[in-house]
């Protein structure tokens, strides 16, 4: 089946590892990725500016994705799901938004249609390829490894709107790691924001929300922190060791896409997946806690 | 200056508090019984002292000027908590954003990397530059050598059409 996406800007500007690993997962699938033409910003950080300029912004990216005659449309970054999401949602229920944006979309010849239907890629994953299916194509299983999950904010909430998961139980980035063998805990700070849309206004906040989240991930023994948006991911990985600063003591946990973990599980060399790009990834402490995850990097066979 | 002092100074402006609530699609700060449910799961309060139930009150009491020019409007990390466990429908999350949109058109001091962002989108249609890498080895890498396509932008027709949806 073919599925259109769209990457947003966070992702192919600057989380390749994220856009790797998806353009690699989806084929084990039988999934067809097509990427939009000449798409541009969701509008996420010009909603604090204007908000209908940035809901035109989505609503473009929408009428791009109708223009590839595929009904459904991949968007991987939480951000960029919610501000789509919310776009339609409005620009569906409220006529004189919509006249307003179509007027816009109008001198590019482009037109919105209602039609589109938005996934994330852990709804993609857990509702549509479903759950057993994903197990059933594992090679590698993380048999005895703990892993804890971070669905973000955006993607499951406000529920009003039709999210990807429940606003305050969220279960399906659990039950999509524990069908790759290994095993998910359940904790209390799994709502807790990863505080990225602050970062370049209020950094020491921004920073200190990511790493008391992580200092509590750590205290609890887990192998790794597995999480599916651009910004949480930067928060997590990159922003690591400067967010230990905020929180004292060293922080060392390897937090990793979900897309990265299944392609392991699926048996894809580790750099084709980005790992090398994932600054606080440490292959030796996985390797030495489930053999044989970690295809050798240099086995020049399983290479592209 | 805390919020509490700009109340009890300032003078309440309704031309502005109609402004926001006009801007507003379902939401209704108007009918906030102030139950503090927002406030007590808000991301920003413990750091930045955010407390989503006096932004509302605020607003419905018309001190809107004050909260325009105001940093606090700026603190909120956008994790829609309490959009989505307001019992009244009355999302401090909107409420702030439209306060943000009306702090722009007046020209109040607005965080620097918003402003930058735009002008971003305008040139490429994205709001960074493509950016170059490392690896944990130190290996830098951009998404030529990642083995990832040509990042394909849109045209000037998107410009022009971005500028009028920021102008109306
Ligand atoms: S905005 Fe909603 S949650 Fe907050 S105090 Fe008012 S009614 Fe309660
Ligand atoms: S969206 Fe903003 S105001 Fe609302 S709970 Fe989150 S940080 Fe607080």
């Amino acid at each position: 089946m073919k599925v259109a996406i769209y990457w947003g800007c966070e992702i192919p500007t600057a989380q390749y590892a994220y856009e790797m690993s998806i353009r690699q997962v989806f084929p084990h699938f039988d999934i067809r990725l097509v990427d939009l033409k000449g798409a541009s910003c969701c509008g996420g950080p010009v909603r604090s500016i204007n908000t209908s300029a940035a809901m035109y912004l989505s609503a473009r990216n929408l009428a791009l994705s109708s223009q590839t005659g595929i009904e459904d449309l991949l968007v991987p970054c939480n951000e960029c799901h919610f501000m789509l999401s919310e776009t339609k949602y409005r620009i569906d229920n409220d006529e004189k938004m919509r006249e307003k944006i179509e007027k816009l979309l109008a001198e590019e010849r482009l037109t919105y249609s209602s039609e589109v239907k938005i996934w994330h890629v852990i709804d993609l994953f857990h509702d549509l390829v479903k759950v057993d299916a994903v197990k059933a194509k594992v090679k590698r299983r993380f048999e005895g490894l703990k892993f804890m999950v971070h669905p973000g904010c955006q993607i499951i909430r406000p529920s009003e709107i039709g999210r990807v998961d429940h606003a305050e139980r969220p279960i399906k980035l659990d039950a999509l790691v524990e069908a790759l063998g290994a095993e998910t805990l359940d904790y209390s700070e799994k709502l807790d924001c990863c505080g990225a849309a602050l970062l370049h206004s209020h950094k020491d906040a921004a920073l200190s929300l990511a790493g008391s989240k992580l200092k509590a991930v750590q205290s609890y023994g887990v192998d790794g922190f597995v999480d599916s948006c651009p910004y949480c991911h930067m928060m997590y990985d990159a922003k690591q060791e400067e967010a230990a600063t905020t929180v004292g003591g060293k922080l060392s946990l390897s937090v990793l896409y979900y897309t990265q973990l299944l392609g392991l599980a699926l048996g894809v060399d580790q750099e084709k997946l980005g790992l090398h790009l994932n600054q606080s990834f440490n292959p030796n402490k996985l390797d030495a806690r489930a053999k044989n995850i970690l295809i050798p990097r240099g086995n020049l066979d399983d290479r592209l | 200056m805390s919020l509490t002092d700009l109340m009890t100074m300032a003078k309440s402006n309704k031309m502005l508090q109609r402004q926001i609530l006009s801007q507003l699609w379902e939401v209704h700060p108007d009918e906030c019984f102030q139950c503090m449910r927002c406030t007590s799961g808000c991301t920003s309060l413990k750091l930045l002292e955010l407390k989503p139930h006096e932004i509302v009150l605020l607003t419905n009491s018309g001190f809107v000027e004050e909260l325009v020019s105001s940093d606090i409007i700026w603190t909120c990390a956008s994790c829609l908590k309490c959009r989505e466990r307001c019992p009244q429908k009355a999302s401090p999350y909107n409420t702030i954003m439209a306060l943000r949109n009306l702090a722009v058109e007046r020209e109040a001091k607005v965080p620097e990397v918003y402003m930058k962002v735009v002008a971003q989108i305008l040139e490429t249609g994205l709001m960074q530059q493509v950016k170059m890498v490392t690896s944990r080895e130190m290996q830098p890498l951009n998404r030529k050598k990642l083995g990832l396509p040509k990042i394909q932008c849109p045209d000037d027709k998107f410009k022009s059409s971005f500028m009028k949806a920021l102008g109306g």
